[in-house]
């Protein structure tokens, strides 16, 4: 059987999942308990699995680091961790420390200039996006190489704002 | 007769005027901006055309030319409480399905609305001036330019008066460019309880029973429902005859809602006058079998009420969820993306009014509303236990959205027991997150299963990688 281990946070808090799978059949670990399942059926948007005797249809969609899971009447989203960090998005695989606007929107602040040294979540640019405002943040300390926006800018989703080597 | 009308609108609401021009055998152009090309309001319609702008006038006119529309349907919001809009039209030779300019103006303004409204009987919260008589406390000051809330002080006793006017004229001249305010009575847990009426050309106007729209965030409705459980035969009796005395009270041609706050103590007093179709009219179509449109469209033909006042009739109960791209549980921020799983519920009594399908594209320009998820049930116990279940079997994932808090809200005892006012979300303001942390074994096996998946996730710049491919990489690197 291949296993994998998955760190997982719901809402602060953090569950680490181990999963060991074989032609459908396999058995699912957390908190010290180890769980029979079978899945039935599995495309890439859901499918069926039965787990302590009971069937459940599910359905799923990812975005780089969160999973939205609707099963038996209710939708959990789940963000994906790596040892009790929060995964970055994607986009930092490319280059580590590129802040990006998450959401189209409006530049209000500008807190740092190249070549400032900034902390662990200090706050790099301030934005706005239908009437609310979101600060983004350093994800880890290091020292801004650049600042590719200025205050009244408008940016698109993804648009990278600054960038910070560690 | 009308033969093709231009429906200067996007989303839900244009694809469900679409339905009913279908049915009535006058063809249908769509209009979008550039963003909304691809989006399912267009594909709905026999013809579409570019505009710059759904607010633009000129665009509008010119689409309507270019199509050879004879008639304009302005759907809810944009156009269609412009009264310029509605004369522009009217000079283009093209058939605004609505009421007349001067009417769309004269509600349009707060106090012009009123003082029409005081004249024809009906009750106005009160207003004054200068100085209100301590028996009135606690009021509002408001602002006369505008509302949103901008340039509102409540003030719960005299002394405080001044103090409040200042505050909230200085806040109103730099919203709205005008420092004028006004006071008005404050009415503590009031609810919304708006009335539909109907006006044809030869000046008949009917009511079509009410709707309580009380479940609201930030002045933004979100359940809506008919009949409302606060109002009683007699009341609905005395109501409705305001409502057409409004709506007599201007010459009202078409659709329209008259908008009252209801007291705790059984007084109510007009708010204010939509002179268009609203969001929420589906519940009304659902308990007495009227399709609003299509009375519109007849009465912009000209032709009379289908309905009389004695014969309208509301059976079983209706309520209305409006699903937004929104997360409660941070604050109400709106979320964009593609529409990844679209499975919508299926069932005796549900109708659904949806701007988007597997697929869509959800933006950041336009209104956030998603979906429209209206149940039909004999009562309002039955209704609540067929939205529970509508919204439980309802799959939409891709863009995080508000239908677990709408589940639970309509779950609270509460409003269960219909115990509601405008302040029911703020005073219930835990209805925001989840009642538990728990996700279930089964929850957390098909969220790992998926990510072993090899088909991986999507990245922001929009190449894929699995989550294996990332992880033997090493780019999750601690830095």
């Amino acid at each position: 059987m291949t296993g994998r281990e998955l760190h997982w946070r719901i809402q602060e808090r953090d569950i680490v999942v181990r999963v060991e799978e074989a032609n459908g059949n396999g058995v699912l670990r957390v908190n010290d308990r180890a769980v029979p399942f079978v899945v039935r059926d599995k495309t890439s948007s859901g499918g069926w699995l039965e787990i302590d005797g009971r069937n459940h249809q599910f359905f799923v969609s990812r975005t780089a680091n969160h999973v939205a899971v609707w099963i038996d009447g209710h939708t959990y989203v789940l963000e994906r961790i790596e040892k009790g960090r929060l995964l970055e998005a994607a986009s930092t695989e490319h280059s580590s420390g590129e802040i990006r606007a998450l959401m189209p929107g409006k530049v209000l602040r500008v807190d740092v200039k190249a070549g400032d040294t900034v902390a662990e979540h200090q706050t790099v640019v301030i934005m706005e996006s239908m009437k609310m405002e979101t600060s983004l943040t350093a994800p880890r300390a290091g020292k801004v190489t650049s600042v590719h926006c200025k205050p009244g800018q408008t940016v698109d989703m993804g648009e990278i704002l600054a960038v910070i080597q560690s | 007769m009308i033969s093709k009308v231009l429906v200067a609108n996007r989303g839900e609401i244009a694809i469900r005027i679409f339905h009913t021009l279908r049915e009535m055998g006058i063809r249908s152009v769509a209009v979008y901006t550039e963003v909304d090309s691809r989006s399912l309001h267009v594909r709905s319609a026999d013809e579409s055309a570019r505009v710059e702008n759904y607010l633009n006038t000129n665009e509008i006119l010119r689409a309507a030319a270019e199509t050879g529309a004879d008639a304009i349907h302005p759907g809810y919001g944009f156009l269609s409480e412009n009264g310029a809009f509605a004369e522009a039209c009217e000079q283009a030779k093209l058939t605004f399905i609505g009421p007349r300019p001067q009417t769309i103006r004269r509600m349009g303004d707060k106090l012009e609305s009123k003082r029409v409204m005081k004249e024809a009987g009906v009750p106005v919260v009160p207003t004054w001036d200068g100085e209100p008589p301590a028996s009135a406390y606690p009021v509002l000051v408001k602002a006369v330019g505008g509302g949103g809330g901008k340039g509102m002080r409540l003030v719960e006793q005299p002394g405080d008066l001044n103090e409040a006017k200042a505050a909230a004229s200085r806040e109103a001249a730099k919203a709205f460019n005008d420092d004028r305010v006004f006071v008005e009575k404050y009415i503590r847990n009031p609810r919304h309880i708006e009335f539909q009426v109907f006006g044809d050309t030869l000046g008949s106007v009917v009511h079509i029973f009410e709707r309580e729209c009380s479940i609201q965030r930030r002045h933004q409705k979100v359940v809506e429902e008919t009949p409302s459980p606060a109002v009683s035969p007699e009341l609905r009796a005395k109501m409705g005859a305001a409502a057409v005395a409004a709506a007599q009270a201007v010459g009202y041609i078409g659709a329209g809602t008259v908008e009252f706050i209801l007291s705790p103590d059984g007084q109510f007093y007009f708010l204010e006058m939509n002179t268009r179709l609203q969001v929420e009219h589906p519940v009304t179509e659902m308990t007495t079998g009227l399709d609003l449109v299509r009375e519109q469209i007849n009465v912009a033909n000209g032709k009379p009420l289908s309905i009389k006042q004695t014969d309208l009739r509301q059976s079983g109960h209706a309520l209305e969820c409006r699903i937004y791209a929104e997360v409660p549980e941070e604050n109400f921020r709106p979320d964009t993306g593609p529409i990844a799983v679209y499975r919508p519920p299926t069932g005796p009594g549900i109708r659904l009014d949806s701007g988007i399908e597997q697929n869509s594209e959800v933006g950041f320009h336009y209104d956030p509303m998603l979906v429209k998820l209206i149940i039909w049930a004999p009562t309002r116990e039955a209704s609540i236990e067929r939205m529970q279940r509508a919204l439980s079997e309802f799959v939409l994932l891709g863009v995080r959205n508000n239908m677990e808090f709408l589940h639970r809200v309509v779950s609270h005892a509460d409003f269960k027991a219909g115990k509601i006012d405008t302040h029911f979300l703020e005073r219930h303001a835990e209805l925001r997150k989840p009642i538990t942390n728990d996700v279930p074994l089964e929850a957390l096996l098909a969220a790992s299963l998926s990510s072993s998946d090899s088909r991986g996730a999507r990245t922001t710049n929009g190449t894929t990688m699995t989550f294996d491919d990332v992880w033997q990489s090493g780019a999750w690197r601690n830095s």
